[in-house]
């Protein structure tokens, strides 16, 4: 048996964690989920994000957060990385935009697609 | 600012991938990138109710979704709206959504140009959509917004 699926191997998106187009974490908090705009260095394949230091609400130490990774805007243009993981404060990383308050994601799961290469592959589930 | 702010309905007149934030019923975060419509002062957000963010904005209908112009690079405002979702699979309205996304993201120079550039994977296209079919219904996750803020 067969399936389509939209999965890609996430070395193959390595280009979004250089280029960064879009890229957003979502962590919790009492009032609800927060999507908050980040900056992201990928470096040595260490996630770092920076949150604006004027955000009103930021990860604590040890949460867990969801970065998001993507672009596109058109169906067949769609690509993302998500990557979940447990954020802890870090420095700011050399030639890092000012402005910004820092934390490095261990990840715990990541996963990726990319709409443009769809393809069979076989139904192992 | 409010929500019904023109510059806030403006930018999301004009956006076109919103990403929303749930929490799981164990209060644990998720986020992901869907198409959407306005629609009479909500949000509705296009997916299947098999999806982990229709699951999760069922278990905990708090939502934060963020909305930027993705193709105005000198406009680098993003908007985050904070809300209370509801999912829906009534017909009615999928169809409502259902044509009012192939206008926005198909029936255009941007979307003809793109399906034309990919016509090899129709098939794929329409199987990879049959899939989700068969795991479940297309729903609408409605926001009702709360709040407005640009950051």
């Amino acid at each position: 048996m067969k399936r389509v699926t939209r999965d890609i191997d996430p070395e193959s998106a390595h280009d979004l964690l250089e280029r960064v187009p879009r890229a957003c974490i979502a962590f919790a908090r009492e009032e609800g989920p927060i999507a908050q705009p980040v900056a992201l260095i990928w470096r040595d394949g260490r996630y770092q994000v920076g949150v604006p230091s004027a955000a009103a609400r930021r990860p604590d130490a040890g949460d867990e957060v969801v970065l998001l990774v993507d672009e596109g805007r058109y169906f067949f243009d769609l690509r993302a990385i998500y990557i979940r993981g447990l954020a802890e404060p870090v420095d700011a990383p050399e030639a890092a935009p000012e402005g910004h308050t820092w934390y490095e994601i261990t990840p715990t799961r990541t996963v990726a697609w990319d709409y443009g290469s769809l393809r069979e592959v076989d139904d192992d589930r | 600012m409010t929500v019904d702010d023109p510059a806030v309905r403006e930018m999301i007149r004009r956006a076109m991938v919103a990403r929303i934030a749930t929490l799981s019923g164990g209060g644990r975060p998720s986020i992901t990138s869907l198409y959407f419509i306005p629609m009479n002062g909500h949000v509705w957000l296009g997916t299947a109710d098999w999806t982990l963010a229709a699951r999760e904005a069922r278990a905990d209908p708090r939502v934060s979704v963020l909305f930027q112009l993705e193709h105005n690079s000198g406009d680098r405002r993003i908007l985050r709206i904070s809300g209370q979702a509801t999912v829906t699979t009534d017909e009615e309205i999928q169809k409502a959504y259902r044509w009012r996304v192939a206008l926005k993201y198909i029936l255009n120079p941007g979307g003809i140009a793109n399906y034309a550039t990919h016509w090899r994977q129709y098939r794929l296209m329409d199987q990879y959509h049959a899939q989700s079919a068969e795991k479940g219904k297309g729903c609408v996750i409605d926001v009702t917004p709360e709040l407005a803020e640009y950051i």
